[in-house]
């Protein structure tokens, strides 16, 4: 990566002048990611692309297809998502279904694994000059609490140390839609992906669309303040992925962004 | 009973949850002697009949396995260390410490949140992040903290212990190779940070190296000072 080698070659700014103070060259940044509140990927090495977005608005098609394409222009690909660190995902499955835990230990339980995935996972990854797919991210763990009622600031102090993305897609789908497309694929809606546990309706369509509504609403101000591109999810998965493609590639310095998925993600490709 | 302590900041960020109970706490490093004061205050409040419910800084069975596994694999970061802590700690308040003090009871803690504002600051945890995490919870009607000598309750812990965990003594920190010494280092760091949140937190102080019995007395007339008992007791 382009930045890499400026990077690596520290006696020269940018502008081409001798660095005045000799100090410019002993500033040495110390490596703690876990004291440390931002740490950029810049200083890591590799980069960090997340895609965010409700429940059926297209992340995990799009992160397959994106994982191939970066492959195949020769970067290795790391993927991160909710409920997947080796510390407790498990714990949370069982805790989800359970459904007796409340609000607070659920949200605190979610940063762990989150944190879990970041400290131990992600930014080694990063420092070894990995490609980081995200597969939502903090974003999507603020928007849910604050849905169920904990205060953003509260959220977002959690969240401060988290690293900051390079570039954050939110694919926004009407919930109607995301209805639809949930429903197509697993002819049923889960009791947290209606929000049921805040007992907005007895009805599990309403409760849905109440739900991802007020989570598409938060992700709104989410965007504005923190910088999330929002792309229209509603188009066809070719369209999205070209947007998509476009985005890294410009991050990455890569000149082509051309793309046929291979045969065995072809039937993604509608 | 109204809340006499100044909330931190970041409490506000919660919407002042009124209680008619009181809440209780002792606090001090590992070997203070705040556990056996603890005890005896139960001890004598129960024996007296009050309404009172005594609650530890331990697991619930919520986070015991993923806590327990992530301390067997030594996979806990300092952030994720103070979490899982907290995510247990909000399970035990939400469903059981708050509830009590809605319910009208005295609650005695044995340790709280002070416990990890110490504990995973000297882990390298920001102060303010720390005080954030736990801002749900109400700041206490009365904190006792038990002040010894770093080498008296190192002492008390060594000799009575066989083996310190990874995690207890602190090991994560690479303090230094030996065990027993990381682990006084690393009670040397939550002292303290103990001892920076006296004033600021309106902690009382007592005096770890005084007589048991003399600081149980002192112990029961603070809290009779500070504390309206008569409420505790059933009406006749």
């Amino acid at each position: 990566m382009k930045r890499n080698r400026k990077k690596s070659n520290p006696g020269i700014s940018p502008n081409g002048d001798q660095p005045t103070a000799a100090s410019e060259q002993l500033v040495v940044v110390p490596r703690a990611p876990l004291k440390s509140t931002l740490e950029s990927t810049e200083d890591l090495g590799g980069a960090l692309f997340v895609l965010e977005g409700t429940d059926g608005s297209g992340r995990s098609t799009q992160i397959a297809l994106l994982t191939e394409w970066l492959e195949s222009q020769g970067f290795a690909v790391q993927t991160m998502g909710l409920r997947r660190s080796t510390l407790l995902a498990k714990d949370i499955d069982v805790l989800l279904g359970e459904n007796t835990v409340t609000r607070l230990t659920l949200a605190l339980m979610y940063a762990t694994d989150f944190y879990d995935q970041l400290e131990n996972r992600i930014l080694p990854a990063l420092r070894s000059g990995l490609i980081v797919l995200a597969d939502r991210y903090i974003y999507t763990l603020m928007a849910r609490g604050v849905a169920r009622g904990l205060h953003r600031k509260y959220l977002h102090g959690i969240y401060e140390k988290a690293l900051r993305p390079d570039v954050t897609i939110w694919l926004d789908v009407r919930p109607e839609l995301a209805f639809e497309r949930l429903f197509k694929k697993s002819q049923a809606i889960s009791y947290w992906e209606a929000g049921r546990d805040m007992f907005l309706s007895s009805d599990l369509y309403q409760s849905f669309v109440r739900y991802q509504t007020m989570i598409r609403k938060e992700f709104d101000f989410l965007a504005k303040r923190y910088g999330l591109n929002r792309l229209d999810g509603e188009r066809s998965v070719p369209e999205i992925n070209r947007d998509l493609r476009k985005a890294i590639a410009a991050r990455l310095h890569i000149r082509s962004t051309r793309y046929q998925p291979s045969h065995a993600l072809a039937h993604l490709w509608r | 009973m109204e809340q006499t302590a100044e909330r931190p900041d970041s409490a506000k960020h919660f919407p002042k949850r009124r209680y008619t109970g009181a809440l209780v706490v002792v606090e001090g490093i590992d070997g203070s002697g705040k556990s056996t004061q603890l005890y005896l205050l139960k001890r004598w409040l129960e024996i007296s009949g009050y309404r009172l419910h005594f609650t530890e800084w331990n697991s619930s069975p919520l986070v015991k396995s993923a806590t327990k596994r992530g301390k067997q694999r030594r996979m806990l970061t300092p952030t994720t260390y103070s979490l899982i802590h907290a995510a247990d700690f909000a399970d035990r308040f939400e469903r059981q410490i708050f509830p009590l003090l809605q319910g009208g009871y005295l609650v005695l803690a044995d340790r709280y949140i002070y416990t990890a504002f110490a504990r995973d600051s000297a882990r390298g945890c920001s102060p303010e992040w720390l005080r954030n995490l736990y801002a749900f919870a109400p700041v206490p009607d009365l904190t006792f903290y038990f002040r010894a000598p770093l080498e008296v309750a190192v002492q008390r812990i060594l000799s009575g212990r066989p083996k310190l965990k990874y995690y207890e003594a602190g090991m994560d920190l690479s303090l230094a190779y030996d065990r027993a010494e990381s682990f006084r280092i690393f009670q040397g760091m939550i002292l303290d940070a103990y001892d920076r949140m006296v004033d600021t937190d309106g902690f009382v102080l007592m005096d770890g190296t005084q007589p048991v019995n003399k600081l149980q007395k002192q112990m029961r007339e603070v809290l009779q000072a500070r504390v309206d008992l008569k409420r505790f007791l059933p009406e006749k």
